[in-house]
């Protein structure tokens, strides 16, 4: 039997340390292991974006990365967003413009909002496109998320004014 | 005083009510936006085991051995289960139409690639997948039987050799005078059409945890299930238990469009923690799985339709003839959607008398399942190509010829063809409204500008039914008992005044704990934070089918209303006692237990229901101590079928026009959407949110049926479409941008006039793509009648249209 | 959908990994880089190897460098370092033009430049790209380095010349000279998805405006990417226009060995694309070559 590995990772600013066989997927160790169970699988091969997670403040398929890869590195999942009990305002942009039917997608959806709008604050329709492009959703029809995205987009913006005059 | 639910609004006993009718944010929300939800595969239990199924490579062949030893021996493997262990503890799968079932696990042959062989139950997922590697099935291959037609001829190979024939059923049906409509028309159109393979594809897959109890021989089953009730009573059925020993506790589920499937699977989880002495065993679907073996298949058609018409644009006949490729076994309940149409045949047109000749066939291919809209869907299609097709023989403009048909808004309600009663309609202002919204006229000069300048560009305006709460009658003719579907729900209020709600679904997107809690929160006039919507198991639940054919919303707000309506009753008559008051004189007003007329006497809720639960013996005798009341709602009025299938089937009839405009790139067939308009009519709005979040979902389900969905198999019946690679889903960038109308009548029939809307667009949105994509390649003389549209079909059709010689 | 078992290594250098290919040179041993095409394959079970070789620990394997003529990206550089690299955004437009097209962001992120030649898809936008540009790729194993040119490298479907042993380490894209013009399109069912047909081309124009230099390859409608050296050919010396590009499709179209037929698209219509994008390619190339942006953007 191939042996265990033992891997170090911060996830949500928490360290955890286990051994994995270096078969198992990251998705599998967040969900079994970790019982960080709100990363979904709906695939396994990559293409519905439901397992997505944040490395190093990247939109990744944990379906398509094994557990023994993310030794030493950070990781943010959806249970990582809510900040004192209160949702992040991506979150909060989706339930207000109803980002979500069953929300087994979202997510995966909310981790890749959260990239694309760390990284270009005021992204245009096409850049929020192309970053929900590889991101299924069977329910909503996509209309509602992308309000939901413009929706994140307006309240971080705004909190970061807020945040700013408050430092001045 | 007997129980009234309200019709409006304004019959709630509530001055000002805040919820109903608005949207607001769903309570489902909150946990699902932070991961919470409790979906099937986050369920961890005490010893639990891992479930992997071995599914058939090969679509038709023999079994001639399958060995399970060397998969027995591998370390982790608690239990390994075969068709030895199916046949010992199970029936055959129960279907429609009946009889058309085997076993879990394939005994003496396998009849479809991904039919499950054996399974195993270990440690963990990657165990067991590890050792259904090692089973070994030798198979003796047989021919497969993959297309229909052939699959009638004498001397097809049988895919039930008991049966004696592939044919699962063959029937016409005949509405009116239908030869006489034909014989009397000034022209007839006749097509054929083909309708390829798709399904539902939730994004999670089918669930579940099978706990078997080996003291008192009993099933507890956790599963993202849809309709728990119906799966427990299958599985006893299937098991060979007592309906009471099976216990369903259904999970939350994201989605299920019908196609949730999971029931073979269950079956044989079901034998494994049999096998394993009791252990829980857990088996997740996977996509694969889902795909080529799930409940993910539907609607494999083959149409040959016709339309009588008078040349002043009247339709006076319609002749419908279906071919459907159910595949291997009726186990999947697929034939319930060829049935379905009957609800809505001729569309929202005034068509006399019809006729539709039925025949249903097994293949060596999955058995099909149900899909939103649960058959309609391509009849819509077909139809509404076909109405294209008369109005463009008479040069009369697509949405004057289907406003010349409409069914007269005075007439409701108008019973069809086919036997069922729709409700009520404007559909001329719903056709209005949308030729305004879309500025038809500009519409139009846009498209034919943009002809002149030599583009492939084409505009649609169809319309379409959208049958509601659907009933057990609307079966019928494929052998399905019984009428009536209840739906139920218990409101209770505690001690400090705080209400729960009981139903008997899980959740599954479409928002109804909301709906539950804004109706109580306005009944009530209490805020949403002083109420709960909980799932109870079949052992307690009330009476409850769940969400499926666009029923729930309307089923729950009767439901919980007639619940709120016996609690509204029931508090009057306590306080009334300790007014020592008539209970005629009392009644809830805005959350208050009200003296009527005499000011001052009034006592909050809470207050009463403390007394209910603190002081039973201050209540009169004939009070019920319980702060609560159970009303379970049935669509009133279904009928019995006639010997031609006819009924009052579905309650509602919600209406739609959509209008598009898109653009054929006739170099390489692809589809580009240019405008996408639709109005629609499903009665009283009453959460407009999740309304126009089902209409979103379901024009995007509709976009990846008419242009990209589609199950294909080869001519081995080997499935090639077994990854999200290949079976492709709408993204973000092929779901088009609406514009969005409404117009409202609200049904006679509903609480609150409500209309089932969950199905929504899929059954208009197929339709009014491939029409649009014939008006743009009309101008070429050519005509789409396979859907999906794919950019090879498209562009093989403009290209033999372009060189008419070639291949004379 | 669980993989089956596999021992795992990740080297912290290339020394080491060479090394570790050696040692282990008669086991099954496969590379992971971005594991977006073979995850996927472990996944399902079609791939099952006795060792994995992890590269993604190895350092200096990722880089974007101006190396004179040439952009020299190390293999295990993700395919989103490429896109928001500005020196490929001004030396090699071309190629930023091919990555955006891969996929999407999520599969960018982890998706290596080594990853899509190593894997050699014949739909997938990189071959085709290195074979236009006249990319090198240069490769590490038990014997020592070498370089081989892009024309050499994709030997056919999912195939090069790398040995087992071999290690990707570098690919060299050649820095778009001035006046080149060029064009990278290609039909999909859907954004993001591996095409059905794609075409690249670069061409120079001379002081008359006839071609001085073309070079086209067809991606994703046969066994791997090919370049269309019999039309390239043609065309040198002959001025741009309309009849001549629908020339140049005609014979690309026609000479258009084995298309590839699948559940999306058959050899027929592989065919026709073939003519298609070839007609675009170069119409969009004709127009940067004359210092314009083409005014139509392809739409997928
Ligand atoms: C949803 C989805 C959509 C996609 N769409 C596209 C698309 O449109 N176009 C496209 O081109 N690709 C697409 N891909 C594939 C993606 O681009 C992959 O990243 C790429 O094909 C392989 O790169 P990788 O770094 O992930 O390599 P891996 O998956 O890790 O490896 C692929 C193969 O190359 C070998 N290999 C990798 N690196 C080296 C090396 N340095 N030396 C020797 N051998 C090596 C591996 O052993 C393996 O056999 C898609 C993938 C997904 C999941
Ligand atoms: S589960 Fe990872 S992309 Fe679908
Ligand atoms: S909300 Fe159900 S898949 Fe997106």
């Amino acid at each position: 039997m191939t042996a265990q590995q033992k891997i170090s990772v911060m996830i949500n600013g928490t360290m955890h340390e286990a051994h994995v066989e270096p078969r198992t997927t990251l998705a599998d160790f967040l969900r079994g292991e970790l019982a960080l169970t709100g990363t979904h699988v709906g695939c396994e091969h990559g293409v519905c974006g439901a397992c997505t997670v944040l490395l190093e403040g990247r939109a990744v398929r944990s379906c398509l990365t094994l557990a023994v890869q993310v030794d030493g590195a950070s990781l943010t999942t959806v249970e990582g967003l809510e900040e004192d009990g209160k949702l992040h305002p991506i979150q909060q942009a989706f339930v207000e413009e109803h980002g979500l039917q069953c929300g087994f997608c979202t997510p995966g959806f909310l981790m890749t909002v959260h990239e694309l709008l760390y990284e270009n604050p005021d992204p245009s329709e096409d850049e929020i496109r192309e970053a929900l492009g590889g991101q299924i959703c069977r329910c909503t029809g996509y209309q509602s998320i992308l309000r939901s995205v413009r929706l994140a987009a307006a309240k971080l913006r705004n909190a970061h004014v807020a945040g700013s005059t408050q430092h001045s | 005083m007997s129980v009234q639910i309200p019709k409006t609004l304004e019959d709630f006993p509530n001055s000002a009510p805040r919820w109903v009718g608005r949207g607001v944010p769903r309570v489902e929300d909150p946990h699902l936006v932070t991961g919470r939800t409790e979906f099937i595969d986050n369920v961890v239990l005490p010893g639990m085991l891992h479930a992997a199924i071995l599914r058939s490579p090969v679509a038709h062949a023999r079994i001639v051995s399958i060995d399970i030893n060397e998969a027995e021996k591998l370390p982790g493997v608690i239990a390994v289960v075969t068709s030895d262990d199916a046949r010992r503890w199970s029936h055959p799968e129960p279907t429609v139409p009946e009889e058309w079932g085997t076993h879990c696990l394939a005994g003496d042959k396998v009849r479809y690639v991904g039919e499950p062989v054996a399974a195993v139950a270990a440690v963990n997922r990657y165990v067991a997948e590890d050792a259904i590697e090692l089973i070994a099935v030798d198979y003796e291959s047989l021919e497969a039987v993959v297309d229909p037609v052939k699959a009638m001829e004498p001397g097809s190979p049988l895919v039930i050799e008991e049966k004696g024939t592939n044919v699962m059923l063959q029937r016409v049906f005949t509405w009116g005078n239908v030869d006489g409509a034909f014989g009397d028309a000034d022209r007839v159109f006749t097509e054929k059409f083909r309708w390829h393979r798709l399904g539902a594809n939730p994004l999670e897959t089918f669930g579940v945890i099978a706990q078997w109890d080996p003291v008192d021989e009993s099933l507890t089953l956790r599963a993202s299930v849809q309709s728990a009730t119906h799966f427990g009573l299958g599985r006893a059925a299937v098991l060979g238990l007592p309906s009471n020993k099976v216990r369903v506790i259904a999970h939350p589920h994201g989605g299920s469009f019908g196609g949730k499937g999971g029931t073979r699977g269950t079956d044989v989880t079901a034998l494994l923690t049999r096998k394993a002495g009791g252990r829980p065993v857990k088996w997740i679907e996977d996509r694969a799985e889902y795909l080529t073996g799930g409940g993910g298949q539907a609607w494999d058609r083959h149409y040959e339709v016709s339309l009588a018409v008078k040349n002043d644009g009247r339709v006076t006949g319609l002749d419908v003839k279906l071919l459907d490729d159910m595949g291997a076994t009726g186990e999947g309940f697929g034939a319930i959607s060829t049935a379905k149409p009957l609800a809505s045949f001729t569309g929202p047109y005034a068509i006399p008398v019809a006729r539709y000749d039925l025949t249903i066939v097994a293949t060596n291919k999955l058995p099909q399942s149900p899909y939103r809209g649960m058959g309609p869907p391509p009849h819509n299609c077909v139809l509404e190509q076909m109405m294209d097709i008369a109005a463009r023989d008479l040069d009369i403009d697509p949405a004057e010829f289907r406003r010349t048909n409409f069914i007269p808004k005075d007439s409701f309600p108008y019973t069809i063809a086919s036997g069922n009663e729709y409700d009520s309609g404007d559909y001329e202002a719903v056709l209005d409204k949308a030729l305004a919204l879309a500025d038809y006229g500009k519409l139009r000069e846009r498209r034919d500008q943009a002809r002149a300048e030599g583009r492939c560009v084409g505009i649609s305006v169809v319309s379409a039914i959208e049958p509601g709460v659907f009933d057990w009658n609307a079966y019928a003719i494929v052998g399905v008992q019984g009428t009536g579907v209840p739906e139920g729900a218990t409101v209770s209020i505690d001690i400090m005044g705080k209400i729960s709600v009981r139903v008997g679904f899980a959740l599954e997107g479409q928002g109804q704990y909301t709906l539950a809690t804004q109706l109580v929160a306005d009944y009530f006039n209490v805020g949403f934070e002083d109420i709960t919507v909980v799932c109870l198991d079949t052992h307690s639940a009330p009476p409850a089918f769940g969400p499926g054919g666009s029923r729930l919303g309307v089923a729950l707000t009767g439901a919980v209303l007639g619940a709120c309506g016996k609690l509204r009753l029931k508090l009057a008559k306590v306080a009334a006692g300790l007014f020592q008051m008539d209970p005629e004189q009392v009644d809830l007003v805005d959350g208050k237990l009200v003296a009527k007329g005499v000011a001052g006497v009034e006592m909050p809720m809470a207050q009463v229901v403390g007394t209910m639960l603190a002081r039973s013996d201050l209540l009169p005798p004939d009070v019920d101590p319980r702060p609560e009341a159970t009303h379970v709602w049935t669509a009133p009025g279904r009928t019995e079928v006639d010997e031609e299938g006819r009924a009052k089937s579905y309650l509602t009839a919600a209406q739609a026009v959509h209008v598009v405009m898109l653009e054929v790139d006739p170099e390489t067939g692809l589809v580009e959407i240019l405008e996408y308009c639709v109005v629609d009519d499903c009665g009283t709005r009453l959460n407009p949110a999740t309304v126009e979040g089902q209409t979103e979902g379901s024009i995007a389900q509709g976009v990846g049926a008419a242009l990209l969905e589609e199950y294909v198999y080869d001519e081995q019946g080997q499935i090639l479409t077994s990854s999200f690679m290949d079976y492709l889903l709408p993204t973000v960038y092929e779901v088009p941008a609406t514009k969005k109308g409404i117009v409202v009548t609200p049904s006679p029939f509903t609480p609150l006039g409500a209309k089932g809307c969950g199905e929504g667009a899929m059954h208009t949105t197929p339709a009014a793509i491939l029409s649009a994509i014939n008006d743009a390649l009309a101008p070429m003389g050519a005509r789409a009648t396979e859907v999906p549209a794919s950019p090879n079909r498209l562009w093989t059709l403009i290209r033999a249209a372009q060189q008419p010689a070639a291949g004379e | 959908m669980k993989p089956a078992r596999f021992d795992y290594a990740a080297p912290d250098t290339l020394g080491e990994a060479v090394s570790l290919l050696e040692r282990h040179a008669d086991d099954d041993v496969m590379i992971l880089a971005g594991g977006q095409s073979l995850v996927p394959l472990l996944n399902m079970r079609m791939a099952r190897p006795e060792l994995l070789v992890d590269l993604n620990r190895i350092a200096e394997l990722q880089y974007i460098r101006e190396d004179g003529e040439w952009l020299a990206i190390g293999a295990m550089t993700r395919k989103r370092a490429v896109e928001e690299s500005d020196l490929v955004r001004r030396r090699q437009p071309a190629l930023l033009a091919a990555t955006r097209l891969v996929g999407h962001p999520q599969i960018r992120n982890r998706g290596t430049v080594g990853g899509s030649m190593a894997h050699a898809d014949p739909a997938a936008e990189y071959p085709a790209l290195a074979l236009v540009l006249g990319a090198e790729l240069r490769v590490v194993g038990p014997g020592g380095e070498r370089s081989i040119a892009a024309d050499e490298f994709f030997k056919g479907y999912l195939m090069t010349a790398m040995e087992p042993v071999e290690i990707l380490t570098e690919v060299r894209v050649p820095i778009l000279a001035p006046g080149t013009g060029w064009s990278f399109v290609e039909v999909a069912r859907r954004h993001g998805d591996f095409a059905l047909g794609g075409a690249a081309a670069t061409v120079r124009l001379d002081a008359s405006g006839s071609f001085s230099e073309v070079r086209i390859v067809l991606f994703g409608v046969s066994g791997a990417a090919v370049r269309l050296g019999g039309v390239e050919e043609r065309l040198v010396g002959q001025r741009p226009g309309d009849a001549l590009f629908r020339e140049a499709g005609a014979t690309a179209s026609e000479g258009l060995e084995e298309p590839l037929s699948d559940v999306h698209a058959s050899a027929e219509y592989r065919r026709n694309l073939a003519g298609v994008l070839t007609i675009r390619a170069l119409g969009e190339a004709v127009a940067r070559a004359g210092g314009r942006e083409p005014g139509q953007e392809e739409r997928r």
